[in-house]
């Protein structure tokens, strides 16, 4: 079986930091919103550990990037700049997804550390890391200490406008941990994708027909 | 020697006498008319009051018994009064030649003195005793000073005697120079139990409580310091509408000397109503009194405070609270009205920031204390009135208030006018057309609409978490009963979030309420009109929350749409796997 060495150390701990914090976000993000629903724990404690959790992810963030730009890796998350390429890349992936994968085909993007992404992953997590998740980060922070930030606030619109900016990119992360998670089982096999974010090592599936 | 002397007299007049007998004889003869024309006349007027009174003739016959010390009258409800007159007294009075009967008429020895009293008590006595004034003195006579003439029109105007004494009568102008002060001279009528009507048909009283007076701080004063207009030769009779219009007026002349608390007074509330034509609201006297005004301190107690004259329900309230209650155990800095309120400014307080001050100017370690336990405690206590955590069993509501951001100041009900036109009364209907509550969409219009014609404003609604009336806002109680919880606020079920009102201000502090509906809160419409308010957890948006269910639903749809497909063409796969397989096999 061939083996491919495709994310480094720091990458995975800074995801399941992510993960962990995600869900935490989540699921406090919920209880404070949704209380007389849920009822899991105090609105205090909610609040308290949501902060908490928030600060961490803000600071996994600037791992992430800190290590993405010196290491130069920050380029397995920007698409092909060729247009053409780009569009014909992203709709062979969405053809694999929507029918290839259906009759048996091979996944016609190859996973290497310097072409980690398919272009639709490429567009997908471009957006979230450098556009969502900096959005969710900032606005989580003025909210955060709205008296501190109350001029940022401001000029962003309003109070209720960072919180409803703040719990839609939340619904958006919520529902995108579902499609993100089965995506992670089509690897060649359900597992495969997974055990590589522990090892570092994607089983590389045997290429018939050589 | 003198023998001689006496003897040459007498021989020349013997001489004399003839010559100068006849002549005064004639004299005498020619003389005797007029004389007996003048003794006439001088004994006329003795013989009519002789055939009057025939039996007194003289005072010295009513002395006989009056210059005793001993006699009195007893009248029917058993009053005694001595009859003793004083006959110095009377020798020394302006009405010395009289006689007794001139002025006591009626007095015949035939009943004199009667067993029976003919008067209830000495009061009506005395009112009787009046009407023999009148005999000499006329009523234009009376009447040509204007307040003697309002005091003898009176029916209840004090009896002659009350001011100008019975037997030992003097002349005004006698008795003038020897009262002491000015306001010796207005209490020799004003301490009598005299009053006055006004137009309306109210009373007002203008006996001044002498013992008041001098105990008042104005003690000092002559009574012409304020009453300026009034001095011993000049008394205008005014006339006021009612006791409410007099009393505004007197008010002017505490501004003399308190121009400062007078100016203050411009500002406050009750200034405000009274120059609107409230005149229910106070001036000067009604807190201070009229003429004992007492020392500060007397109006810092809670029985002298008189703000409870009119807010006594506040008052109750208060004095049940923490403040109220330290304050009747002698707590000497526990706040009493006028701590928050000012005394002379008054504010209204309700809905603004005033009042927070009031609270931090004592409890100053406030913003530390809540930081030690609340998170964001700043913005708590900038949103949150102190009442509304600290007044337990008080109703709830969300304020939401037209801020200009611009200024950071509050978007004034004169304001809106300005920009809506129209009046104050017309403006219900503007902010509320169907008089049901202001609903969401009219909430935006509104906000657009000051927005889109205030050129160089910004104005948009800011919420606050406050008691639902003022009176509430007095029943603050102990710490260890103030709200701690989280859950109390931060819940759609949260009590604020069920009452929403619109409070507009005016430029003086004053509001106007508009009920708004709690749907507001979370409608579409708030992210445009309520930017700037939000409370995790009780203010979401509607839409969002759908929008929500929405998206994690469809998050959740992508695996099992596309499991299920795949499940579906798991035979497809299979075919070719085998079909790859058999191929593999056959190499």
């Amino acid at each position: 079986m061939k083996k491919i060495y495709l994310h480094p150390l720091p990458v995975r701990i800074w995801h399941w930091v992510n993960a962990i914090s995600f869900i935490v976000l989540i699921v406090t993000g919920l209880q404070i919103r949704y209380r007389e629903i849920l009822g899991l724990m105090k609105f205090r404690e909610a609040v308290d550990i949501h902060n908490i959790f928030g600060f961490i992810l803000i600071f996994n963030f600037f791992i992430w990037l800190v290590f993405y730009i010196v290491s130069g890796k920050i380029k397995i998350y920007i698409p092909p700049l060729n247009l053409k390429k780009f569009v014909m890349g992203s709709l062979k992936q969405a053809r694999y997804y929507g029918y290839g994968i259906l009759m048996g085909e091979p996944n016609p993007h190859h996973s290497t550390p310097d072409n980690k992404f398919n272009p639709m992953q490429q567009m997908a997590y471009l957006a979230i890391m450098l556009l969502l998740i900096p959005l969710q980060l900032l606005s989580g922070l003025l909210l955060w200490d709205a008296k501190r930030f109350s001029d940022f606030i401001s000029l962003a619109g309003g109070i209720k406008i960072v919180d409803t900016v703040h719990v839609f990119l939340f619904l958006f992360f919520m529902s995108f941990l579902f499609v993100h998670i089965y995506l992670a089982t089509l690897g060649h096999t359900a597992t495969a994708h997974i055990k590589a974010m522990f090892t570092g090592y994607e089983e590389l599936e045997e290429e018939h027909g050589h | 020697m003198s023998e001689e002397s006496a003897e040459k007299i007498s021989g020349k007049s013997t001489f004399g006498l003839v010559i100068f007998g006849p002549i005064l004889g004639m004299l005498y003869v020619c003389l005797l008319p007029i004389i007996a024309l003048m003794t006439l006349l001088v004994a006329i007027p003795e013989l009519a009051s002789a055939k009057k009174t025939d039996i007194l003739q003289s005072s010295g016959m009513c002395m006989g018994c009056h210059s005793s010390q001993e006699f009195t009258k007893t009248f029917r409800n058993k009053e005694k009064m001595s009859v003793f007159v004083n006959e110095k007294d009377f020798k020394g009075s302006v009405h010395r030649f009289l006689n007794c009967t001139d002025c006591h008429g009626k007095i015949s020895l035939d009943t004199h003195p009667g067993n029976s009293a003919m008067y209830e008590d000495r009061a009506a006595f005395t009112v009787a005793m009046a009407s023999a004034c009148r005999k000499c003195h006329s009523d234009s006579q009376l009447k040509a000073k204007p307040n003697h003439a309002f005091l003898t029109n009176k029916t209840n105007g004090p009896p002659c005697m009350q001011c100008h004494g019975a037997h030992g009568v003097k002349r005004i102008a006698e008795w003038k120079p020897a009262l002491s002060s000015n306001n010796q001279y207005c209490l020799t009528c004003h301490s009598q139990n005299i009053s006055k009507k006004h137009k309306n048909g109210e009373t007002l009283s203008l006996h001044i409580d002498a013992a008041g007076l001098s105990a008042s701080v104005h003690n000092k004063h002559d009574c012409s310091d304020c009453h300026t207009e009034y001095t011993r030769t000049s008394h205008p009779v005014k006339e006021f509408q009612s006791s409410r219009t007099h009393s505004i007026a007197v008010s002017e002349a505490c501004k003399k000397c308190h121009a400062d608390k007078y100016q203050a007074v411009h500002e406050s509330i009750h200034f405000k109503m009274i120059s609107e034509g409230n005149l229910k609201a106070p001036v000067c006297t009604d807190c201070h009194g009229f003429h004992s005004v007492g020392p500060k301190e007397t109006y810092e107690t809670l029985s002298g405070v008189p703000c409870r004259k009119c807010h006594e329900d506040i008052f109750k309230i208060y004095s049940k609270s923490v403040h109220g209650m330290a304050k009747a155990k002698g707590t000497h800095n526990a706040p009493l009205c006028y701590s928050c309120h000012f005394a002379h400014e008054v504010k209204v307080t309700t809905m603004t920031e005033k009042i927070k001050g009031a609270c931090l100017g004592c409890h100053k370690d406030v913003e530390e204390a809540h930081a030690k336990w609340l998170p964001n405690a700043a913005l708590h206590l900038s949103a949150i009135a102190c009442a509304a955590c600290h007044s337990p069993g008080s109703g709830k509501g969300i304020y939401l208030r037209l801020y200009d951001q611009e200024t950071g100041k509050p978007f004034t009900e004169e304001q809106m006018l300005k920009l809506m036109g129209g009046t104050y009364e017309g403006m219900a209907r503007k902010m509320d057309p169907h008089g049901d509550g202001i609903e969401s969409d009219e909430l935006w219009s509104l906000v657009s609409r000051l927005n889109e014609k205030g050129s160089n404003a910004k104005v948009t609604f800011f919420g606050r978490m406050d008691v639902s009336n003022g009176s509430e806002a007095h029943q603050l109680s102990f710490k260890k009963n103030a709200v701690k919880e989280c859950e109390n606020c931060h819940s759609q079920e949260s009590d604020f979030f069920k009452s929403v009102t619109v409070a507009v201000v005016k430029a003086d502090g004053r509001m106007t309420r508009y009920k708004a509906k709690p749907e507001v809160l979370g409608s579409m419409f708030s992210l445009l009109s309520l930017k700037q308010f939000y409370v995790l957890g009780s203010t979401r948006l509607k839409v969002l929350d759908w929008i929500g269910i929405l998206m994690v639903f469809g998050g959740m749809s992508v695996p099992i749409a596309h499991i299920t497909l795949r499940a579906i063409t798991s035979p497809i796969r299979e075919a070719k796997r085998m079909n790859n397989m058999r191929k593999e096999g056959k190499r």
